[in-house]
């Protein structure tokens, strides 16, 4: 157990390399952030003076050591735009994205799961039709469109929400919704596969077979199988939604991560783009790495294979 | 040049008897004064249209763009500054100013009581701290030609030049130029550091910062000692980059102002009876044409740069664009500049540009590599190149990211081969030389060696090296009217900031909310009051 551990930790740290060394290149292929930064009238001699500044000026490799360091540090660079510690602007934003997330998780919860389980138990029914149909205009309504939508419809027409920005819970209803409604998507059709697919096995016709009601058989045995796929998912979503909710995030105004990645991207805001990346490559990392670890605890057939 | 409180002394340089003008200007400011104080009441919410860089709340290192000029004129206060139709000799901090005849010298005496926000007092070593530490745009200029700051007494401080610098009150005064004339509490900036001043600026602007959610919102309240009256006492800034997103807050009364309101939305916030547009007049477009110096350049030949001019339909271009509300005027260089000059309109003559083709060798017209329009607008370019296939030219839009246009547009020629129109715009403030400086000149910023017309270049520094206004004048018009006249840069349209204003505030027309000529921002914030 122990070399597995070894070994995958190993594989971790070099998927985090790969991916600082991806970051690094790709944020500086798209142009110089001082550049963007400065207008027509400004000096040749006032742009350098910047690039010294924020050691653009240096060589690639020491500019990508630097990188590395505050990564280790966790410091993750000071932000151009901001002046500030990436990590402290990170960690601001994160309790408001981890609203935003577990709301549209919730939201995603309460309509792709039970929808997902009745589609499966009524496979072919008129609640199937609308449980597929609800799962197509998830995956294919795009988010922004929905959340325009949203704030035409129940802000300016029914005036019953704010538009957008953060304060009470009636302005996280909105951008919940519009960012749950893929998510719920998502898990409605996995929810339906996956429950179909243990409504179909032989401990399940065993378990009918021995007159158990209805109900019990599907939310005592079927449900509880049906869900390990379906909570992984849910896993890795929220960890999308934590950090990449960028275009719900711009809609609603939500000083959420997803806007600060936005905003660094606009700004050619090189460390603050590295970083939120970084985050959130890092937590992708480390949860599937503790994924993985648990896994080969439970099962160790998985341990053994190379 | 002189200038004293209140005094619209527009373009005043080696003008006399300014003061009798200011004298009688300071009288009527006098009564304003005495009139009844007013109290600050209500709230304004602007909805600011990008996120909210940190370093726009300092005026220390002023990055040279638009942008800083929103804020500063609420946290800040310079000496002087532009300021509704005065351009930038406004006395604000300053009450009055004085330069000398020989532009050697400038001496400021500061206006009594004003404060920065934390109580303590605006003094002449904070306006000399604040000069000598400025390390914004044009901070390498201004200490290239200062001689030294003396402190003459405890209100009045006097700038000292190696040489004459005549542009120095321009720069000093233009808000979206430079900031090294916007004074800072030096004591305290020393104390809590560039980064420190970032999180909790301190000025002595008509707004005091209560909170930020850095480049998301900032929570002002109206500042009690500021020496004008300030109106609304609680004034939040708010990012929302999503314009749909501004115009509904608008509507739902949840913001007053919104900036930059795109075409797509015009027509929603017109048909609202309880909201008002704000076009306000802004950056020039123009055409050019990179290497047309090459007589291999179809663009070599005059003729086919003016047919080029006569095919652009301007009008239906700012109706498409700005909903009408633009400007089809006739220079390249904004006319709210000092020495920008005036040219009127451009006709429209499909025939003798075609004409004018065939002269020039290209009955049948030619094809052009590229038509590349400054990002984001590329409908703009559209439009380009659809109204030239009226003369035969036949060409493809070019769409690129900004950045990367950024990018191109310094690399120069090597980055622009073959035949290619460039659908440029800008707004700089201040000066025409700022303009020819950056996007004509040989070697300029954002012109390196596109251009490149020895003659002007030469003009150019005789302009600089010259210490007499009327010869510089003279210079700047004479070279303005020999890139119109010989079509090396093709004017097309100024375009409109279409801002928008909600029905919480008093006005009879926009311009009462966006009064200053020379920004699309709504300043001064302590004048506008709520119905």
């Amino acid at each position: 157990m122990g070399q597995f551990i070894f070994r995958r930790t190993l594989y971790a740290v070099a998927t985090l390399f790969i991916l600082s060394l991806t970051i690094f290149t790709v944020v500086r292929l798209t142009g110089d952030p001082v550049t963007l930064m400065a207008e027509p009238g400004a000096q040749e001699a006032d742009l350098a003076l910047v690039r010294s500044e924020w050691g653009l000026d240096q060589p690639l490799p020491v500019q990508y050591a630097a990188f590395v360091k505050n990564i280790i540090t966790g410091e993750l660079g000071q932000s151009f735009n901001y002046e500030m510690p990436v990590s402290t602007l990170y960690f601001q934003r994160l309790p408001n994205s981890l609203e935003l997330a577990l709301a549209a998780t919730l939201i995603s919860f309460v309509i792709g799961i039970p929808a997902g389980i009745l589609s499966a138990v009524r496979v072919n029914s008129a609640w199937d039709h609308v449980g597929k149909t609800i799962a197509l205009l998830g995956l294919s309504v795009p988010g922004f469109w929905l959340g325009l939508v949203l704030i035409l419809v129940f802000s300016v027409w029914l005036e019953w929400l704010p538009t957008s920005g953060q304060g009470s819970w009636r302005n996280l209803i909105m951008p919940a919704v519009a960012l749950g409604w893929y998510f719920a998507a998502s898990l409605l059709r996995l929810t339906r596969s996956s429950m179909l697919e243990v409504l179909r096995s032989e401990y399940i016709k065993l378990a009918r077979l021995k007159g158990l009601p209805a109900f019990a058989v599907i939310a005592m045995h079927a449900f509880k199988n049906a869900l390990i796929p379906v909570l992984t998912l849910a896993g890795i979503n929220l960890v999308v939604m934590l950090n990449a909710a960028v275009i719900i995030e711009v809609i609603f105004a939500w000083p959420g991560i997803g806007r600060l990645l936005y905003e660094g991207i606009f700004q050619r805001d090189f460390p603050l783009v590295q970083g939120v990346v970084m985050e959130a490559g890092i937590m992708i990392v480390l949860i599937n790495l503790l994924v993985d670890i648990l896994y080969a605890y439970i099962d160790p057939r998985i341990r053994l294979t190379r | 040049m002189q200038g004293n409180d209140g005094n619209s002394n527009r373009f005043a340089l080696n003008r006399r008897g300014v003061l009798a003008g200011g004298a009688a200007a300071l009288a009527a400011s006098a009564s304003r004064t005495r009139a009844a104080p007013v109290v600050p009441q209500g709230k304004l919410t602007l909805a600011w249209h990008t996120n909210i860089a940190a370093r726009w709340l300092d005026p220390q290192q002023h990055d040279g763009t638009a942008s800083p000029d929103n804020f500063l004129m609420a946290l800040h206060d310079g000496l002087m500054k532009n300021y509704r139709d005065t351009l930038y000799d406004h006395p604000a901090l300053a009450e009055r100013f004085e330069f000398a005849e020989d532009s050697k010298s400038a001496t400021f005496s500061l206006r009594a009581g004003t404060k920065f926000h934390d109580g303590t007092p605006v003094t002449t070593a904070d306006v000399k701290w604040s000069y000598e530490h400025y390390r914004g745009a044009w901070g390498e200029v201004l200490r290239e030609r200062t001689q030294d700051v003396e402190l003459v007494d405890d209100r009045t401080v006097r700038f000292h030049f190696k040489e004459p610098f005549l542009d120095f009150p321009i720069l000093m005064g233009t808000a979206n130029v430079c900031g090294a004339g916007w004074v800072v509490p030096a004591k305290y900036y020393q104390q809590v550091g560039q980064a420190g001043f970032l999180q909790k600026p301190i000025g002595a602007g008509p707004y005091r910062l209560v909170s930020q959610e850095p480049g998301v919102k900032l929570e002002l309240e109206a500042f009690a000692d500021y020496y004008r009256p300030v109106h609304i006492k609680q004034f939040t800034m708010v990012s929302v980059p999503e314009a749909a997103t501004r115009v509904a807050m608008l509507e739902r009364g949840e913001a007053d102002i919104v900036y930059f309101v795109p075409g797509e939305l015009i027509e929603r916030v017109k048909t609202n009876p309880k909201l008002r547009l704000a076009p306000v007049v802004s950056g020039n477009w123009w055409l050019e044409f990179p290497g047309f110096q090459n007589p291999s350049n179809p663009f070599h030949d005059k003729r086919v740069r003016q047919a080029i001019s006569l095919a652009v339909d301007r009008d239906a271009i700012n109706d498409a664009e700005c909903g009408g509300m633009g400007v089809v005027d006739g220079n390249w260089i904004n006319n709210d500049v000092e020495y920008g000059l005036e040219w009127p309109k451009w006709p429209r003559d499909i025939a003798k540009a075609k004409q004018l083709m065939a002269e020039a060798g290209f009955p049948n017209g030619f094809n052009v590599d590229w038509v590349t329009p400054t990002p984001n607008y590329y409908s703009r370019g559209e439009r380009i190149v659809s109204q030239l296939q009226a003369i035969g030219i036949r060409s493809r839009l070019q769409v690129m990211e900004r950045g990367v246009y950024l990018k191109k547009m310094q690399g120069g020629m090597r980055e622009w081969p073959g035949t290619q129109i460039i659908f440029n715009a800008t707004r700089i403030g201040g000066t025409w030389s700022n303009w020819y400086d950056s996007m004509f000149k040989c070697g300029g910023f954002n012109s390196k060696d596109f251009f490149c017309v020895k003659e002007l270049d030469g003009l150019f520094s005789k302009y600089l090296a010259s210490f007499d206004r009327n010869e510089r004048k003279q210079i700047a018009e004479q070279i303005q009217k020999t890139i119109l006249e010989e079509y090396y840069f093709v004017p097309v349209f100024r375009h409109a900031f279409v801002n928008a204003i909600g029905p919480r505030l008093a006005m009879q027309k926009w311009q009462d909310v966006f009064p200053t000529v020379t920004t699309g921002y709504a300043y001064p914030w302590e004048e506008l009051q709520l119905a």
